[in-house]
């Protein structure tokens, strides 16, 4: 159990098992989602999604339906509320529709499996979701993956990579996905697939063609291991992070595909030493971070960051901020230097 | 106002002691409003002359909690008694438990819980927080057992000393046991052993009701005994218990016995 209520530890990728398969099958655009239980359930998640598409700049309602249960529901059963809420949803011609579990429904016992086999129409994909279980923001990430690569059949072989769970939530999703292709494209490798960001159904059917899935970050090894089972595909644990994160990115990516990647790799390095250097008026200047990101690796990445532009630590330096999400490649580690620079010169 | 609940094991006579209970103290002069808090909504059958009166939470169900009246789930039945059945879902679908949390709320808002006592007939046992509910603050502060001499009703009995227990550690419970009620099965020694494991988990043995045909022949003449026949000796068992539950003001927080302690206390009266 999560115990620890400093907001230095609060961050949108921090909710609950719900929100965070939300956060994932609301990308997929042509289908419905729906939230069995109270209608709160359905509320703030609703509310969170919205806010996060206009920060990003496209602004988009998300399609979320709540079978929004009331107290009867609740002592009676609440299947026949679903099927009611589904059989409606199916008139629109959905893609698909996601049926999310609340903590209430799985209390209470229904059998979401019953009802969703009686619909017919379009795929009805149940997502376990009930946070009080154990699950977390990243199981619920985790089980709506691998719900909806469950929809994939196996295909011919493109040669391309998969992104895998880029978190929709954060701020710079489509700053990283930007610095990630570049790095692929330096390697000769293009994106086949957003799993999942802003994709279609019919989009999930090349899945299984890629030869390299690469995953958002370490916890979703076993979103990496599923695709593994099931295509065979290799995956690397995550994206480049930090100073020296985008040249051993390549190399990981040019061996586990067989490229040579040396020249890439050399580049990259370059490219680091460059960076440091449009940074250097910053070296012995006094910096503490606050707040202390409670991600180990985000706190290896920042020290050692640090340390290479010279920065002294001090309790009487300046309090420099520390990202909850470490920074993505040279561009997240060059957005950083900038935010310290304000910090220390302001 | 005293407001009693019975709990039990599943079968031992719960709903059988509380009507003849409640008719006994009818009879007596009080204003009594019986509620069966069990999805099987029998408890007050015998008092309504074997009707099954409908439940709040079917009314709630079909007409929803706003157009719910106390007139449609408060049904007067034997010499005046007030009955009222909470009911809950069918078996094996949603949860009973918040249907009796959700009953008590509708009744306390229609000021339904008012009389000289009020009497809980709670079922089998506490499974969850929602069937403790009766022993929550403000409603049953008064807990009486209902048991047999079998150990498997021993079992049960002790259960619930654990939730009277856990409930009254609360700041504003008041929620205690008033004593053991004895349905007996008639097996050798039998009220000796009900009565030692009464003063075990700190509380006493309040009425030995022995079995006898009469409650059979009663509930198949559709009422309780004390109707069907005041005159008999079971008649008389159940008015004493009522004299008794009014006199009665040894509350107690039970003590209750580890598992090996009560078989141990069992096989002594085998």
């Amino acid at each position: 159990m999560t115990s620890n209520p400093l907001p230095a530890s609060t961050c949108r990728t921090a909710g609950c098992t719900l929100t965070g398969a939300l956060s994932v099958v609301t990308q997929v655009t042509d289908t419905v989602t729906v939230v069995h239980g109270p209608g709160g359930c359905t509320h703030h998640n609703f509310s969170l999604l919205s806010a996060t598409a206009l920060d990003n700049g496209r602004p988009a309602l998300p399609p979320l339906v709540s079978t929004d249960l009331r107290e009867t529901d609740i002592v009676f059963g609440g299947e026949e509320a679903l099927d009611r809420t589904l059989t409606r949803v199916m008139n629109g011609n959905p893609g698909a529709i996601f049926v999310l579990s609340t903590c209430i429904v799985e209390t209470i016992g229904d059998d979401i499996e019953k009802i969703c086999q009686a619909q017919q129409g379009c795929p009805v994909i149940i997502v376990p979701t009930a946070g009080f279980l154990g699950g977390s923001f990243q199981a619920g990430v985790n089980n709506a993956l691998i719900a909806l690569a469950a929809m994939a059949e196996s295909s011919a072989p493109n040669g391309r990579v998969n992104l895998i769970g880029e978190k929709n939530l954060e701020y710079e999703v489509e700053e990283n996905y930007a610095e990630v292709s570049r790095l692929l494209s330096l390697l000769g490798l293009s994106v086949n697939l957003r799993f999942v960001r802003n994709i279609t159904t019919d989009e999930i059917a090349r899945l299984g063609a890629a030869r390299l899935n690469v995953l958002r970050d370490p916890a979703l090894i076993p979103v990496g291991e599923y695709l593994n089972s099931r295509f065979g595909t290799p995956y690397i644990t995550g994206f480049p992070i930090g100073l020296s994160g985008n040249s051993s990115f390549l190399a990981e990516v040019a061996k586990t595909c067989g490229i040579n990647g040396t020249d890439a790799v050399t580049r990259e390095r370059a490219r680091e030493g460059e960076l440091l250097e449009k940074f250097h008026d910053l070296a012995g200047e006094g910096v503490f971070f606050s707040p202390l990101p409670p991600d180990p690796e985000g706190r290896i990445a920042a020290r050692d960051l640090a340390r290479n532009v010279g920065l002294r630590f001090s309790d009487q330096g300046n309090p420099v901020p520390v990202p909850v999400i470490p920074p993505v490649g040279l561009a997240g580690t060059e957005r950083l230097l900038h935010r310290w620079r304000r910090a220390i010169f302001a | 106002m005293k407001q009693i609940a019975l709990y039990g094991k599943g079968g031992i006579g719960k709903s059988t002691t509380s009507a003849n209970l409640s008719a006994a103290l009818s009879l007596a002069g009080h204003s009594v409003l019986q509620i069966g808090c069990d999805p099987k909504r029998d408890s007050t059958r015998m008092l309504m002359a074997g009707r099954l009166i409908p439940t709040v939470m079917d009314l709630v169900r079909e007409r929803g909690a706003s157009a719910v009246t106390p007139q449609d789930v408060v049904f007067t039945g034997f010499h005046g008694v007030r009955c009222v059945e909470a009911g809950g879902p069918e078996p094996g679908v949603g949860c009973a438990g918040r249907g009796i949390i959700a009953t008590f709320q509708l009744l306390e808002k229609f000021g339904t819980l008012t009389g000289d006592i009020i009497v809980y007939d709670v079922l089998g046992d506490v499974v969850c927080g929602g069937f403790a509910m009766p022993m929550r603050e403000g409603y049953a502060q008064e807990v009486y057992l209902v048991t047999s001499g079998e150990l498997m009703s021993l079992y049960a009995a002790n259960n619930i000393c654990k939730a009277i227990q856990r409930l009254a550690a609360r700041p504003k419970s008041r929620c205690r046991i008033a004593g053991v009620i004895c349905n007996a099965k008639n097996m050798p020694r039998e009220e000796e052993l009900v009565a030692e494991f009464a003063r075990r988990v700190n509380s006493h043995l309040i009425q030995y009701i022995p079995r006898d045909r009469t409650v059979q022949l009663a509930e198949l003449d559709r009422k309780t005994v004390i109707e069907y026949d005041p005159a008999s000796e079971q008649a008389q068992r159940y008015r004493d218990l009522a004299a008794r539950v009014m006199e009665n003001s040894r509350l107690t927080i039970p003590t209750p016995l580890e598992i090996d302690d009560l078989e141990s206390l069992a096989r002594q009266y085998v």
